[in-house]
């Protein structure tokens, strides 16, 4: 079932992407894309025991993330609606149920209040239509956990660029308050200096006369670049959120990214032995693997074979019996089955897209 | 005063919301009657109840809520019904000619290629096994005590076959257990089923007849539970002992935290803090040792089974193959052999008729020279 999930987020992207380009947060855009796509076909199929319900649960927990931050509200809003599509499509029941966590529920009722403010009904009645269905697993985390230590294969769920906002560290770091701040202590600075030495001696001066208003033009000048970069393609954030609560939230989604990939998360102490260390971006976050063991042993097919097959060529000379075979006559020969495992992963070349 | 009291609030919440100690491994150490009690304040309760409102009273609460006129209501109800989304003539047991969506298309090569396959079909052990979980679904009590109430915590646990890499190469759950987060742990002792459970001590090869009916499980009867550095020791019967006594002496000479203990029945989930998605551990019969994990803690739903009776429910067992006698292949095997000068193979496993059949003659005397003993099949739980 692992196998279904690239193409499943490969699926869901293309539609969370065509609904950001339509750059608007109506229901009616996204059930037109929706139905373009064909999408609740994603269900179909022979039914298999059980088929069914992992796959719907593996879709549902695929798409779960894109209703959370770090997310822009359209995609969040997107995200919603998905869900909702793809729960009231879904094949089995009793239905399966969307697993929301505690720390993500703050989130979420942030995401209501936005809406509501907004006075965007639509999101507002699919959400609470939601609720009413009972569509949600209130849980402790977002998956059940099996303490799988498996490879990453850079397999993590990579948070698609465009669907975020464009960080803003530089913002989030020189804020209003801090440059007040660093005034404050500039002119003291200044002041003791002053106050030290009656004359200006230049082998003491250490800093730049004027470091706050630089630092602010810089700000100025990198956030300026910033709007303009993505003037051509930035999606309408809704009609709710005004400038200023977006670069709040920029900030906030920012050092939210920055804790996530910025710092490792520190082994219990019952690991000493064990701490993790940062490693750059490209590698897993942390460093306990378990090297899984993937050298098959031949079978006892293969082993009796191969065992045979050495005796046999020992002792070409004399009339061996052949213990396994005996029952089939040398002339004929079964047609040869050609059984192939299934390639989950075919070639590009041999796969039409 | 009430400053600290609520600063000391609010430190509680925070480490009380679990978080991930390693991503999509294992959570942080959580209390799990504290975390019940967080969703709880922050839900509405008619949000995890068990009975649905009325839409009508739905639809007058949206009104007053978003201050909107009731047509506008009418329109959001045509345009965002769960109907629209269907695409209507399809039928659902068959992929559609031409799959636009990768899905399908990996869908689409996986049915082509089962279809080359000979022998694709379940046979109905597997079927009914697969089954399992769905028997228990939204199952309700004949008396209403026995209903469970609402934001009551479903945990769900995964039991392990021993982790004995030499003999089996993959970890896999043998058991998933949902319990109550009210429940003692007793019960959950008590719903693991383990083979060594059953096994009856003493060499039989001169008295066949005289199997004694007691069983290892009734013999012995202690077992602990080791969860975050606490040992739970069941104490129900006189016979238990304290069998983490042994590991605790062994951690103190070596210079370990020191391990407390508690008492299993004593305990309910509630007072537990775990960590989600971490292997825990569970031993009995003095030496076996089972590997149990709590893979999810969710508040209890409406369509889940509701009636009290029937947790610690097992949603998922692992289906064993049975091993059949070696002469007949027919009759599962009840008897092991082993230094017999008539068996193939050392060990050799026997149903009872061809045991005695083979091994004793008319009257009852032992032919040959072996040591018999009573042998359950890993298999008795399907």
């Amino acid at each position: 079932m692992e196998h279904f999930r690239d193409p499943v987020k490969t699926d869901c992207e293309e539609l969370l992407s065509r609904f950001q380009a339509t750059e608007s947060v109506r229901y009616e855009q996204f059930l037109e894309i929706w139905r373009d796509m064909n999408f609740s076909s994603i269900f179909y199929g022979k039914p298999e025991p059980s088929e069914r319900r992992r796959f719907a649960r593996l879709i549902l927990s695929v798409v779960s993330p894109y209703f959370f931050p770090p997310y822009t509200f359209q995609i969040r809003v997107g995200g919603l609606f998905l869900l909702y599509g793809l729960f009231n499509s879904q094949l089995v029941t009793p239905r399966e149920k969307i697993r929301i966590s505690l720390k993500d529920w703050k989130d979420v009722m942030q995401f209501q209040r936005d809406a509501v403010n907004a006075q965007h009904y639509d999101v507002v009645y699919i959400f609470r239509k939601l609720l009413t269905d009972k569509a949600f697993y209130f849980t402790a985390m977002p998956i059940p956990l099996f303490y799988r230590e498996k490879k990453e294969d850079g397999r993590k769920m990579k948070i698609c660029e465009e669907f975020v906002d464009p960080s803003s560290r530089p913002q989030e770091l020189v804020t209003t308050d801090m440059l007040e701040e660093i005034a404050n202590i500039h002119e003291h600075y200044e002041g003791l200096k002053k106050s030290v030495f009656a004359e200006p001696d230049p082998n003491l001066d250490l800093i730049q006369k004027n470091l706050v208003p630089k630092l602010n033009g810089a700000i100025l000048t990198y956030s300026s670049w910033q709007w303009n970069r993505t003037d051509s393609e930035q999606q309408d954030g809704g009609e709710g959120p005004s400038n200023q609560e977006s670069s709040r939230r920029a900030q906030l989604l920012a050092s939210i990214k920055s804790k996530s990939y910025g710092q490792a998360v520190e082994a219990s102490k019952s690991r000493r032995h064990r701490q993790t260390q940062l490693v750059p971006a490209a590698e897993a976050e942390f460093s306990q693997k378990v090297t899984s063991k993937k050298k098959r042993k031949p079978s006892l097919k293969t082993r009796t074979q191969y065992l045979l097959n050495t005796q046999g060529n020992e002792s070409e000379g004399l009339n061996v019996t052949r213990v396994w075979c005996m029952s089939a006559v040398k002339e004929e020969k079964a047609p040869e089955k050609r059984k192939k495992k299934f390639n989950w992963n075919p070639e590009k070349s041999s796969d039409p897209t | 005063m009430a400053e600290g009291s609520v600063l000391m609030h609010e430190e509680k919440q925070h480490e009380n919301v679990p978080v991930y100690e390693f991503v999509n491994v294992n959570s942080s150490e959580f209390h799990i009657g504290t975390f019940r009690d967080l969703w709880l304040e922050v839900l509405n309760p008619e949000v995890y109840s068990h009975c649905t409102t009325a839409p009508e009273v739905e639809d007058v609460e949206f009104i007053e809520e978003m201050g909107i006129e009731p047509k506008t209501l009418e329109e959001l109800k045509n345009i965002c019904g769960a109907d629209s989304l269907k695409s209507g003539h399809e039928d659902p047991d068959s992929l559609p000619s031409d799959p636009h969506l990768s899905t399908l298309k990996l869908r689409k090569r996986r049915q082509d290629y089962k279809e080359t396959l000979t022998r694709d079909t379940l046979d109905r052990h597997e079927v009914y096994a697969n089954e399992l979980e769905m028997l228990s679904v939204g199952k309700k009590p004949e008396s209403p005590g026995d209903l469970v109430p609402e934001g009551e915590m479903v945990l769900s646990f995964n039991i392990m076959y021993p982790v004995l890499f030499q003999r089996f190469k993959r970890v896999r759950a043998f058991q998933t257990v949902h319990v109550l987060g009210s429940q003692r742990l007793t019960e959950l002792r008590d719903a693991i089923c383990c083979v060594s459970d059953l096994q009856v001590f003493g060499e039989f090869s001169s008295t066949p007849d005289m199997v004694p009916q007691f069983i290892s499980k009734d013999h012995y009867k202690s077992a602990f539970f080791f969860f975050n550095g606490t040992f739970f020791n069941d104490t129900r019967f006189p016979e238990c002992r304290d069998i983490s006594e042994t590991t605790r002496e062994w951690a103190r000479s070596r210079g370990f935290p020191h391990f407390q203990t508690a008492t299993m029945e004593d305990t309910s989930f509630y007072d537990l803090k775990m960590k989600v998605g971490f292997p825990y551990y569970y031993t009995h019969q003095g030496d076996c040792e089972h590997v149990v994990i709590l893979t999810d803690v969710r508040l209890v739903h409406q369509d889940d089974c509701l009636d009290m009776k029937l947790y610690p429910l097992i949603t998922h067992k692992h289906r064993v193959v049975t091993r059949k006698c070696s002469v007949c292949h027919l009759y599962i095997s009840r008897w092991i052999t082993s230094s017999d000068a008539l068996a193939p193979t050392d060990p050799c496993l026997y149903c009872d008729q061809c045991f005695r059949m083979f091994h004793y003659d008319d009257e009852g005397n032992k032919l040959g020279d072996f040591l018999a003993y009573a042998y359950v099949d890993p298999g008795t739980f399907n």
